[in-house]
Order: C-alpha cells, then sequence, then structure tokens
C-alpha cells in the first residue's frame, strides 16, 4: 500500500516537474524580450482563429504579450496596406495572404525572414526549416529568392459531396484525384440528385461576381489542354490569351450548373453557397481546404452534414487536367516593426512543428511534413494526408498570376463571367470583353513597354523554382 | 530666478500682452474677426480645404498605393480623359442619375403625402409620426444588413412570404438580388423605405410654417383643396422643397452602404453606382490618383445640381411672389 502511495506521488511530482520545465530552454536573447507586446493584425478566418488559442502558452512560455487585432477578410487587405504604406509600425507582424507576397515585398513593406531563421539566439534548436514543404514554403513565402513569410496552411480548393445521398441514389462517389471525377461526372452525379421540390440541390455553386476569381477557376483550368497548360491567362510575353475556346467552354460548362441552382442566386458567395449545403439542402458544393474542418466537419456546429461528407478535388476536365489550386496564409514581420525579435519570436514559436502539429485539432491546416504525418492531424482531419502529394508535386503558387494587376483581372472575370450567368451576354462575348479589358489593365500596369527588362518572371512555366529546399533561399 | 529679475520682468510682460491685445484685440477691427475665426478655419483647412488640395495634387500624378516604388509622374489632366474614355465610368454615372431620379422623385412624393396626412389632426397620429421615423434612425450598414437578410434567397422574410404569394400565383420566385433589373429597383425601393421619413420631417416643418391666412382667404374664395395645393402649399413649401431636395440628392448620389452591402454591384454591373466604381478604384486596385479624379467629378457633378435646383427654385419662388 505504501509503495503504491509512494510510486503515486513520485509519478505526481516529476509529472509536475516536467510541467514546469519549458519544452525547450530559452535563449538569453529571447529572455531578454520578457515584457514587450507585440500587435498583430489578422482577418477574421478559421486559421487565425485556431493560432490564437496558443497566445496564452506563448505569453506564459516568453513572457511576451500578443495582441491581435482581427479584421473582417473583404477590408483585410486594404487595412493591412494602409498600415503598412503609412510606415507608423503599429502592427509588429501581419498575416499575408499568397496573392499578395509579390506586392508586399515588392514595396519593402516586409522583412527578410532568412537572418532571423538563422540567427541562434532568437530560433529554437529544433525549428528546422527544411520541415517545411518546399513549394508550400517557397509560394508562400519567397519573392526575388528571398524568404519574407512563414506559412500556416496551405491547400488546394476542392469540392464537398454528401456521400449518404449518393449511395441512396445508388451511386459510390470516387476516390480524392481519382481520374474517374471529372466535369461530366459532377454534372451527372448532380443531375442524379438534384430534386428541388424536396429542397436538395444538385451543387450549390458560386456565380457571385466576387468570387469568380476563386471559384470558376477550376474549370478555367480543367478545361485546359497538357499543351495550353501555363498559358491560362497569359502567354511569355504577358499578352493576354483568355480569349479562346477552351475559356468559352469552360463558361459555358460554369454556367451549365445553374440548372441546380434557385433563381435568385446569381448573387450567391461562399457564404450562401455553404449555408445551403451545412443545412443540408444541397448534394454538393465548392470548398477551401483550410475551411474544411470550420465548414463542413465540426460535429459541434454542423450536425446535419458533419461525418457524412466525401471531400474530393474540383473535377479534371475533357483531357484529364485538374486544377492546381494553391492557397495560403502566412506571416510576415513588418519592415517598421518596432519589436522585430519579439514578433520573430512569436512566428518561429507558432510555426514550430510542436504548435502545428496540436493546431490541427483547432482546424489549422499543415505546411511541415511533420504535420501532414502526425497523429493529431490523422484523428482530427483525416481529409488532410489525401493531399501531401498534390501540395509537394502538383500545386502551383501562381495557378492565380501574382502581378499587381490580379485585383483587376479577378474582377473584370467576375463581372463578364456573372453577366453571362445573368443573360445579359453569351460567353464568346465574355470571353472577348475579359481580354480586352484585361490587357488594359496590363498596358496601365506597363507590361507591353518595348524594350521593358524588368517583367516578374513567370516562375509557373518551371515549377522546381519553388522545390528548392527552404534553407536555401535568402 | 532672483527677486531683482522678477520685478523687472513681470512689468514688461504686462507690456507685452497690451501689445498683443492692442494688435489683435477687439480694439483691431481689422485683425480681431480672423482672431475669432481662427480655430474654425483651422479645423476647416484641416479636414475640407487641405484634402481637396491634396486630392487635386494626386488627380494630377501617378499614385498606386500598392506600387510605392514607382515614381510620382506629372500627368496632368490624363486621369480625367482616361476616366472620361472608360465605359465602366458612363456605364456607373448613368446608374447613379438613374437611381436617384428615381429614389428622390419617389421618396418626395410619398413624404410630402405623408406630411400632408399628418398634419390631420387624427388619434394616435403622435405615435405613428415616431414609428415612421424609424427607418431613417437606423445607420445606414444596419438597415442594408437588415434588408439583404430580409432578401436572403430562400430564407429571407421577403422572399419567403412575397415568393410564396407569387407561387401561388403561378409566377414562380421574384428573383429580388439577382435579376439585373429588379434588383436594381430592390435598391430603389429600399433606399425609398429608408429616407422617405426624412422628407417627410422637412416636409412636415415646411408645412408647419406656412401662415393660416391663405388659406383662410381661399376658403372664403371657395377654392378647392386641389387648386389650395398647388396655388397655395405648394409655392409656399418650395424653399422647405429646395432644402429637402437637394440634401436627399446629394445623399442618394453617394449612396454606398445599401448597395454594397445587399448587391456589391452585381448582379453582373447592374447596380455598379459611381460611389461602388470609387470605392474598387482606390481600395481595391488602389489606384488613389484615378478615385481622385473620380472623387473630384462627382463632387463637381454634386454641385453642378445644386446649382441648377437651387436657380430653378429660386426663379420659381420668384415668379410666384
Amino acid at each position: 500500500m505504501n509503495m503504491v502511495k509512494l510510486s503515486a506521488v513520485t509519478a505526481a511530482g516529476l509529472s509536475l516537474m516536467l510541467l514546469a520545465l519549458p519544452a525547450h530552454a530559452q535563449t538569453e536573447a529571447q529572455k531578454a524580450l520578457a515584457g514587450k507586446t507585440v500587435h498583430f493584425l489578422a482577418p477574421s478566418m478559421p486559421q487565425f482563429a485556431a493560432l490564437a488559442k496558443f497566445f496564452p502558452e506563448f505569453e506564459e512560455k516568453y513572457g511576451i504579450k500578443v495582441v491581435v487585432d482581427e479584421v473582417p477578410f473583404e477590408n483585410y487587405r486594404q487595412k493591412s496596406l494602409v498600415e503598412m504604406q503609412q510606415g507608423t509600425g503599429t502592427y509588429d507582424f501581419f498575416a499575408v495572404d499568397v496573392m499578395w507576397l509579390a506586392e508586399y515585398a515588392a514595396a519593402g513593406f516586409l522583412e527578410p525572414l532568412m537572418p532571423y531563421v538563422k540567427n541562434a539566439d532568437l530560433t529554437d534548436a529544433d525549428y528546422d526549416i527544411d520541415d517545411f514543404l518546399p513549394r508550400v514554403i517557397s509560394g508562400t513565402g519567397v519573392f526575388n529568392d528571398t524568404l519574407y513569410t512563414l506559412p500556416i496552411g496551405a491547400g488546394p480548393v476542392g469540392t464537398t459531396f454528401r456521400a449518404d445521398i449518393a449511395e441512396k441514389a445508388g451511386f459510390k462517389l470516387p476516390e480524392r484525384f481519382s481520374p474517374e471525377f471529372t466535369t461530366k461526372y459532377m454534372y451527372d452525379a448532380a443531375k442524379k440528385v438534384n430534386n428541388p421540390e424536396s429542397n436538395m440541390i444538385g451543387f450549390a455553386n458560386i456565380p457571385g461576381r466576387w468570387f469568380w476569381g476563386v471559384t470558376y477557376l477550376p474549370y478555367l483550368f480543367a478545361y485546359q489542354t497538357p499543351e495550353t497548360k501555363g498559358d491560362e491567362y497569359v502567354d511569355k510575353d504577358w499578352k493576354i490569351t483568355i480569349n479562346n475556346e477552351r475559356t468559352v467552354a469552360s463558361i459555358d460548362y460554369f454556367l451549365s450548373l445553374k440548372e441546380f441552382m434557385p433563381a435568385d442566386s446569381a448573387n450567391w458567395g461562399i457564404g450562401e453557397a455553404t449555408a445551403v449545403y451545412q443545412a443540408g439542402n444541397a448534394f454538393g458544393t465548392w470548398n477551401y481546404q483550410d475551411f474544411v474542418k470550420g465548414f463542413f466537419e465540426d460535429s459541434e456546429t454542423q450536425a446535419k452534414v458533419a461525418g457524412k461528407n466525401v471531400h474530393l478535388h474540383t473535377p479534371a476536365g475533357p483531357d484529364g487536367v485538374i486544377d492546381p489550386w494553391f492557397g495560403a496564409w502566412s506571416l510576415g514581420v513588418s519592415k517598421d516593426s518596432k519589436n522585430k525579435e519579439a514578433a520573430w519570436t512569436f512566428m518561429q514559436w507558432v510555426t514550430s512543428k510542436d504548435v502545428q502539429a496540436r493546431a490541427t485539432q483547432y482546424g489549422a491546416g499543415p505546411s511541415r511534413h511533420s504535420t501532414y504525418k502526425s497523429e493529431t492531424l490523422a484523428k482530427y482531419q483525416p481529409w488532410w494526408p489525401g493531399v501531401y502529394d498534390f501540395m509537394l508535386k502538383e500545386t502551383n503558387p501562381d495557378e492565380r498570376v501574382r502581378v499587381p494587376e490580379w485585383a483587376e483581372i479577378s474582377d473584370v472575370m467576375g463581372e463578364e463571367g456573372n453577366r453571362v450567368w445573368i443573360g445579359e451576354i453569351d460567353s464568346k462575348t465574355a470571353a472577348a470583353n475579359m481580354e480586352k479589358r484585361m490587357t488594359d489593365a496590363m498596358r496601365k500596369g506597363g507590361y507591353y513597354i518595348p524594350g521593358r527588362s524588368d517583367l516578374p518572371k513567370q516562375q509557373w512555366r518551371d515549377l522546381t523554382y519553388y522545390d528548392r529546399l527552404p534553407s536555401e533561399w535568402n | 530666478m532672483s527677486i531683482s529679475e522678477r520685478t523687472i520682468t513681470a512689468p514688461s510682460m504686462a507690456l507685452g500682452q497690451r501689445g498683443i491685445l492692442s494688435r489683435f484685440g477687439p480694439s483691431n477691427r481689422a485683425v480681431f474677426p480672423w482672431v475669432l475665426m481662427a480655430p474654425t478655419l483651422i479645423i476647416l483647412f484641416a479636414i475640407g480645404i487641405y484634402p481637396f488640395l491634396y486630392s487635386l495634387y494626386i488627380a494630377s500624378h501617378n499614385v498606386i498605393l500598392s506600387k510605392p516604388y514607382l515614381p510620382r509622374i506629372f500627368v496632368g489632366l490624363y486621369q480625367y480623359q482616361a476616366l472620361i474614355q472608360d465605359p465602366e465610368f458612363w456605364h456607373a454615372l448613368r446608374k447613379t442619375l438613374i437611381f436617384t431620379v428615381q429614389a428622390v422623385f419617389i421618396e418626395f412624393w410619398l413624404g410630402l403625402g405623408l406630411a400632408l396626412l399628418f398634419q390631420r389632426q387624427l388619434t394616435g397620429i403622435a405615435f405613428m409620426r415616431v414609428f415612421i421615423l424609424i427607418p431613417m434612425i437606423l445607420p445606414p450598414l444596419v438597415a442594408a444588413l437588415i434588408w439583404r437578410y430580409m432578401f436572403y434567397p430562400g430564407a429571407g422574410l421577403m422572399t419567403y412570404y412575397v415568393g410564396g404569394i407569387t407561387r401561388a400565383l403561378g409566377f414562380g420566385e421574384i428573383p429580388f438580388l439577382s435579376d439585373p433589373t429588379v434588383a436594381f429597383q430592390t435598391l430603389v425601393f429600399v433606399d425609398v423605405w429608408e429616407w422617405t421619413p426624412f422628407m417627410f420631417l422637412m416636409l412636415s416643418a415646411g408645412l408647419a410654417s406656412i401662415p393660416r391666412q391663405p388659406y383662410e382667404a381661399a376658403e372664403i374664395d371657395g377654392a378647392g383643396s386641389w387648386r389650395v395645393f398647388w396655388t397655395i402649399t405648394m409655392p409656399l413649401l418650395r424653399p422647405a422643397i429646395l432644402i429637402a431636395v437637394i440634401i436627399r440628392t446629394m445623399d442618394a448620389f453617394r449612396t454606398y452602404e445599401l448597395i454594397v452591402i445587399m448587391t456589391r454591384g452585381g448582379p453582373g454591373n447592374a447596380t455598379t453606382t459611381l460611389n461602388v466604381f470609387l470605392t474598387k478604384t482606390g481600395l481595391e486596385f488602389f489606384d488613389a490618383s484615378k478615385a481622385a479624379a473620380l472623387s473630384l467629378i462627382m463632387m463637381m457633378i454634386i454641385i453642378v445640381m445644386s446649382f441648377v435646383f437651387i436657380r430653378v427654385f429660386r426663379s420659381k419662388t420668384e415668379v410666384a411672389e
């Protein structure tokens, strides 16, 4: 009996000692940062909510306080750009969307990170930057061979379907990345179960004009041939190439999904389509991998659909081409921060192997090899390991061309595409209008100035550029 | 400071104060009004004139906020020329003018009708008056959000009940925010709902200020109510109408929250007004120069419209007098 008591007390004592010990011993330089406060500007999105759960742990460990200002996603770019422009250093680090990196880095708003990564006084010994997937870290954070941001999750867009409804209708949905899942398959499957009278629509699409730059692109890419890959928007001389039969076919396919939609859906965005799916009134819808847990698989908030879904990639087109979509958020230190070292200390901690793996239980996505292979991810988000190979070899960080003109290009696609959806113009006119207006945007950006030699490199034509080991960047 | 220093300094300060008073005080009639106005003028300059001058500067250069590394080149009137040649600008201007004319026209007549109705001493009129003003009290953002959810496809109050009625009648659902024409008229409807109370309030005040004598004279002469309305009420109400219509026209011309929240300029570009176009240019494409030029053009249009209103109303008032 006494032995049992003694063992129990010893075990408890050892556990307390282990808890009291920090996971990694802090360096003197890190200890000196205690008492500082760092300010973080982030959009209100699930992946940042997941990170926020770790702030108290960080504050306790390092004595550095993290103050986060959350801004609605639609206002985030404007707010972050204005803050960076003013150069006041109000925020020490920012959340950066993959689409904005080139703009921010070229403007000198962000601090190069490799000197911090290599600084043993500020970076934990087991940080292991080469544990990040090369294409994820370089696609997210590298501009002109220099690392500016660290990823906190990157993934493809896809589609989500109700497996139980397919089963009732007498068919089984294919596996992710199966060649069987084509645009034709998706249309036929949606048609089979589409029954608006019983409140079940075949596919909750997202035709709102502000979303085409995200939700239509999977079809634009799917309708390419292996020969036209890389020339989806521009050719090697930056001439717009969108006015062609493949674009017309992809718009027509997108339009064919209107058959499953209610009459009043021309302005539907991600919110509307997702809400219909969450209510159990749609067979399929669009998704972004980072949103899967929060939108579809959280058993507490999405009781009607959680556990009943199959998450697939977007469908392959007639020639078997799939969309290499790449979406990611990352963290970058502001050039004007007065607490760069403290901001870095937080960033390296929150993107460490340990925290990244644990964050997946709250819905954060992986960007490290170790996170993809972690038991936590397999347990809480089992749909992620299936995209590991895709994120290693197939994804294209420049699927949306990362030039400052993209916002305008995306807007033009949305407006012209949505006009087709509401029947104002046909798909051929839309493709022609897109080409004209996108060309105007590029001309205004100076892309056609004869003899100009400083145009951006089209890295998507040779994706091996993004496959370097992370530690090899400047 | 020593005692001797203090004794010397005090009279000299008094002399200095007297000097300042004589230079800037009430005795100097040329300068003193400016001294009194100075705080206001400084604030006016800081929040009104300086931004205006800075807008002129930005509009005459090539400033793109997302490309701070580009040199700021003087481009003269290029931004205005680019706008005038831009079909999107003309489309947005047309939409803005149609929206403004429709909304203000309906709001004026509805507001006038309500103001005339509420002149009568009916039971419960005080309560109704407060009730009518509620939409105007709501912040435009909140009002827009409420209506967005009222028109939410499939689940909104309006789509559910009105859709139910139209379905029962065999017309199918009304695409409140999905059809270009219907979406535009839906926005006009919501604007009318929100701002008719303003017209009602302004015109009620105007009606209350009209003296009783002309009406008594008309009654003795046996004039009918229609004739009294057109020959007495309307001419005497003109100053109130002028103010109400000018304020509402300027407001409707600049409508932003309602459109962005409910349709974001869509479907297609059916509800893209100048303000939506301006926001897109300035805060999404970060083309500060084009946005500045556009805002200056919008300001000119509003000034010209106000000027025309004032001239027309003043000339009619003079004729009436």
